[in-house]
């Protein structure tokens, strides 16, 4: 009997209107979720997008009946019809990827400061303010509170031009 | 008084509605629903930004209700009466002349996320 979480070529799709050539739907499961993919040699990065994760915050897993589990690097590609592949499952990083002012930076998952990601940039909370732009534009962040960082997180930094009078 | 069409769009992402007015010769850009920083209750409420020179500021944040924050801010501007509406602002000077409106308004929104 199959494994119910193996990676399956599906039903064949139908081709395009003007008869080019039919494409495979293989029935692939990551975390559990099953979710249809077109293409036979899909990259980690688009079957982690398909169960809306991102290579920032987590890494993608192919498990293999005959052999080690492999971490697939976003840019690497997957051949969904090798019949050793059983199932992705995802680990969330312990070493994330944020972005500062559109540069990608890795950093220690959890509860990081301020000064520590402004170091990333070689900037200070004395001379900067560090905004997060989260579900919306660009706001400044406490500079003494700690930053919960999960992974692709989007930050700017602005030079600190106010102070109390 | 004109500023660049690139300017004010870069405010708009940060309000729900954004108007420009003249009171008095002086502009006034009102923000709605302007959301504020992390730390701040409420997180959300109607300001004015005056970009110019008022009250002895290079130029003012004046926000439709005394915001709390994590820090305690000298609120020196209480009931000022602009656009037919009531008006709060705490005392932070924000330097710098080049600074565009965004900028600007960051500049004013980091008064509630540092000490001084």
């Amino acid at each position: 009997m199959d494994n119910p979480d193996f990676t399956r070529p599906g039903a064949e799709a139908p081709g395009p209107a003007h008869g080019g050539p039919h494409t495979t739907t293989y029935h692939v499961h990551i975390d559990g979720h099953e979710v249809a993919v077109h293409e036979q040699h899909p990259t980690g990065e688009a079957l982690l997008a398909l169960i809306d994760r991102k290579p920032c915050a987590f890494e993608l897993i192919a498990e293999f009946k005959h052999r080690e589990n492999e971490v697939i690097e976003p840019h690497q590609t997957v051949d969904l019809a090798d019949h050793n592949l059983k199932r992705f499952i995802t680990a969330h990083k312990e070493i994330v990827t944020i972005t500062i002012e559109g540069s990608p930076y890795t950093i220690e998952r959890g509860k990081r400061t301020v000064a520590e990601i402004l170091d990333k940039v070689g900037k200070t909370p004395d001379t900067y303010a560090l905004l997060e732009e989260k579900d919306g534009p660009p706001l400044p962040l406490p500079a003494n509170q700690p930053v919960d960082i999960q992974g692709c997180e989007v930050f700017h930094f602005q030079v600190q031009s106010g102070g109390s009078s | 008084m004109d500023y660049p069409r690139a300017q004010t769009d870069e405010l708009k992402p940060y309000c729900t509605k954004l108007s420009m007015f003249m009171e008095g010769g002086v502009p006034f850009f009102s923000l709605e629903g302007l959301r504020l920083p992390a730390g701040c209750e409420p997180q959300v409420c109607d300001a004015l930004l005056c970009p110019v020179t008022r009250d002895n500021y290079p130029s003012r944040l004046y926000f439709s209700v005394k915001v709390k924050s994590l820090y305690d801010r000298n609120w020196n501007c209480e009931n000022a009466r602009i656009g037919e509406k009531n008006w709060f602002a705490f005392s932070w000077k924000v330097e710098g002349a080049n600074l565009t409106l965004a900028q600007m308004l960051m500049a004013h929104l980091l008064g509630f996320t540092k000490e001084k």
